[in-house]
């Protein structure tokens, strides 16, 4: 039994687990999580969140789950896939449920950490589906640059209801291919999210902005993006970025004051992007311009 | 690609939807009082926190007493620091602070138009305010009327002008008819906002949410398949050393003129056809209208004792500094109201306010009728309750729903069990405080979480009846302990009816 006041946690972690063994310890570890008179924690849940974590991006992924768990109560499954590791295939899994206080009483959330070795890396909705949360809607937050056309992929995509992106991590900007399956789901990409301050800034440039000479250079993801979007939006043809530096624009080459809002942390953003719900079609047409962009 | 035309900014599509209003200045009068420290300062750091202020924007303090800009600023500042929910950004507090003035004015003062005026020009110039105003009256209700007429004899420029007054608005019907027809000569109606910060709560917005965006609650939202309602606006302090202000008011001036009827109008309002401030007010003034004036036996009144809260003994009302020692003001008022219409023909509505009751809770209890035939053994099903729907207004706002569930083993027994659903555990962000909400809205001209002239009216009509019954006699007060839930004869109310209030 854990104080009605936590912050608590209650974990457990099996190698070579089955979904059931996983659902069953969920469900002991649910009901060890109590308030001070043993009554099991309220579980409040607006969503299934899964993260597709390969180990080089674990340690980043988890400093930003961490600081927005809070925000998000939820059922968080991480994926990671690690293929290589035994031909023959296994999940190991680590669980924990934890609860936060809220106010006089406190909320319990759950993350179920699964390994996926070997072969068992190759079939991750199989895993997703009798994990997620019934009738509430599934966030899919895939890390590193995604396999384009690969079975992972393709399932997790058809799963979800939202796949989260950062183009900024990728090694290449395959917008492109990412545009694939903005029929299948609806798509997020936190490096577009980056770009927010400087869009809000720029559309108050309107009308004047439509016909002026518009020069970009930053990180090359955000650059690519905000071209993107300025081109699809006023319909006209933008200069290639320049790479490097933090985001900036120029207007007739004059530099536009950068926005003054404060950098949002990974967690922010990634926050954020989970409240949304609607396909961004403003971000699909940015996305496409984008494609046929090359740094300058 | 789009194609681009003069009259659309094509890159506004998708953006976050920005509530940033106009350009403007907000005049508060009564700059020197709590409810500036407190609430509407702090407010203004909080949207300035979100960046929800225009960028030219100024506030100018109005009060009688002598004090500089500069000592303006670091009193709002200390008001800031102590109040807001926000942390203290110094880069946030100097942008405001930098379009703070102070003026000492007295509306008696011939010339206090004339000098406001002269201000606000000033500001303009300096701010580039453009001539929007948005007048506060931060102030007792006796003193509207002369601030009135300096606000109507500053001369109209380019702006729009805006003013928003605080409860209560009025002390009787005639008084709020007086009232409304003295803004009325300056003011049209869309102008005018008249708050009752009540409706400014997440809570009593998610109570529209609830009943009007989910499609399984209004079919059974009537009296086919609800008992009755239960709304409790309940404190556990007692009158805080405004006994000038309370002696005058009572419970049913202070929370039931206002707050409670309005809780009272959204909870048994008919659907409005958009979510404009006309189609929500006309839907609300409806119910209000339709209110049955209750009789002499239907409602209670009630004035605390001596009596423990929180386990600290604390003095009856009459031993209150302040207030007179055979004082006939009641501190408690709970009620059996009857709403005449198709929807709620025969569905009361028990509602009861008070001071010095054991918590502080504001909820509106839905208690449904209960299953028709359960076709289990009586001894199955003797723990369970009806189903009761409770709408938690203040603390810890949220939703529960009380309903009956198999308890595990052999056999059929059923108990009652709370669904629970916190607000604040399913969406990330902090719960405004219900003044940012307001004060927005006013600078947006959006109207519809504020009163109408008429829902006033409506509201003093019901309240002057009930206290035209109570001159009659005098009532034998104290009657109710300090951390008790009112008299006895509050019990009764329900008791009569064979129900009882709801209990923790």
């Amino acid at each position: 039994m854990v104080s009605a006041r936590g912050p608590s946690v209650e974990e457990w972690s099996g190698v070579d687990v089955s979904i059931a063994e996983i659902e069953a310890e969920l469900h002991r570890l649910r009901a060890g999580v109590t308030d001070e008179d043993g009554r099991p924690q309220q579980r409040t849940s607006v969503m299934t969140h899964v993260a597709w974590v390969p180990p080089e991006w674990l340690d980043a992924a988890e400093r930003v789950l961490e600081g927005m768990r809070e925000r998000h109560p939820s059922r968080t499954v991480i994926l990671v896939p690690r293929p290589g590791e035994d031909g023959e295939g296994g999940i190991d899994a680590e669980l924990s449920v934890r609860s936060f206080p809220l106010g006089e009483r406190s909320v319990a959330g759950e993350v179920i950490e699964l390994s996926l070795r070997g072969d068992r890396a190759l079939a991750p909705a199989s895993l997703v589906l009798p994990l997620a949360i019934s009738d509430l809607p599934v966030f899919l937050r895939w890390r590193g640059e995604p396999p384009f056309g690969e079975t992972q992929w393709d399932q997790l995509v058809a799963v979800a209801d939202r796949v989260v992106v950062d183009s900024s991590e990728w090694g290449e900007l395959r917008y492109a291919e990412l545009a694939e399956s903005f029929e299948r789901s609806a798509v997020s990409d936190i490096a577009w999210a980056r770009t927010g301050s400087w869009r809000v800034e720029l559309a108050d440039r309107w009308p004047a902005i439509a016909k002026q000479e518009i020069a970009i250079r930053g990180p090359r993801a955000e650059a690519a993006l905000l071209r993107g979007w300025l081109a699809s939006r006023l319909g006209r043809e933008v200069l290639p970025p320049e790479a490097g530096g933090e985001l900036a624009v120029q207007l007739d080459r004059e530099d536009v004051p950068a926005p003054s809002d404060g950098p949002l942390t990974p967690s922010d953003l990634l926050s954020a992007e989970l409240d949304r719900l609607a396909r961004d079609r403003v971000y699909e047409a940015a996305a496409l311009a984008a494609t046929s962009v090359r740094q300058g | 690609m789009s194609v681009v035309t003069e009259e659309r900014n094509p890159l506004v599509e998708g953006l976050p939807l920005r509530r940033r209003p106009e350009p403007c200045v907000i005049v508060v009068f009564g700059a020197s009082g709590d409810l500036t420290e407190r609430k509407l300062m702090p407010a203004l750091y909080s949207l300035a926190f979100r960046r929800l202020l225009p960028e030219r924007f100024a506030v100018v303090g109005v009060a009688r007493s002598d004090e500089s800009d500069d000592g303006f600023r670091d009193e709002m500042r200390n008001a800031v620091q102590h109040f807001a929910r926000d942390p203290f950004r110094q880069e946030v507090w100097d942008e405001l602070a930098a379009g703070m003035r102070y003026l000492k004015l007295d509306a008696a003062d011939t010339a206090a138009a004339d000098r406001l005026a002269a201000l606000l020009a000033e500001v303009d110039e300096e701010r580039g305010t453009g001539g929007n105003r948005l007048y506060y009256f931060a102030v007792p209700p006796g003193a509207f009327e002369p601030l009135v007429r300096v606000v109507a004899a500053i001369p109209e420029g380019e702006g729009w002008k805006r003013l928003i007054v605080e409860k209560p608005f009025g002390r009787d019907l005639a008084s709020a008819r007086e009232l409304n027809a003295l803004v009325g000569e300056h003011f049209a109606e869309s102008e005018i906002f008249r708050i009752d910060h009540y409706l400014g709560k997440e809570t009593v917005q998610n109570l529209l949410a609830l009943r009007f965006a989910n499609g399984i609650f209004e079919p059974v939202w009537n009296r086919q398949f609800i008992d009755h309602i239960q709304i409790t606006v309940a404190e556990s302090i007692g009158i805080e050393g405004r006994a000038a202000f309370y002696e005058q008011a009572g419970a049913i001036r202070d929370i039931f003129q206002n707050h409670l009827l309005q809780l009272l109008a959204i909870t048994g309002m008919e659907p409005p056809s958009d979510f404009t401030a006309e189609s929500v007010r006309n839907e609300k003034v409806k119910v209000l209208r339709s209110l049955h004036t209750p009789g002499p036996k239907s409602v209670v009144r009630g004035q605390y004792g001596r009596g423990f809260v929180e386990g600290v003994e604390v003095p009856g009302y009459r031993e209150e500094e302040g207030v007179a020692p055979d004082s006939q003001t009641e501190t408690f008022v709970a009620a059996k109201l009857y709403v005449d219409n198709w929807r709620w023909a025969d569905t009361p509505f028990y509602v009861r306010m008070g001071k010095r009751l054991p918590r502080r809770e504001t909820t509106i209890a839905i208690q449904f009728k209960r299953a028709p035939h359960p076709p289990f053994e009586e001894a199955a099903v003797e723990g369970l309750r009806p189903n009761v729907l409770l709408i938690h207004v203040q603390p810890d706002e949220g939703l529960s729903l009380a309903i009956g569930a198999k308890m595990p083993g052999q056999g059929m027994s059923i108990r009652t069990v709370h669904m629970d659903f916190l607000y604040g555990s399913a969406f990330r962000d902090g719960l405004p405080e219900a003044y940012e909400r307001l004060i927005l809205d006013s600078m947006l001209g959006d109207a519809t979480l504020f009163t109408r002239s008429d829902e006033i009216e409506e509201q003093w009509a019901l309240v002057d009846a009930i206290v035209a019954g109570w001159q009659r006699d005098r009532a034998a007060f104290p009657n109710y302990a300090a951390g008790t839930w009112g008299p006895p004869s509050a019990d009764d109310l329900l008791h009569r009816d064979g129900r009882s209030w709801r209990r923790h």
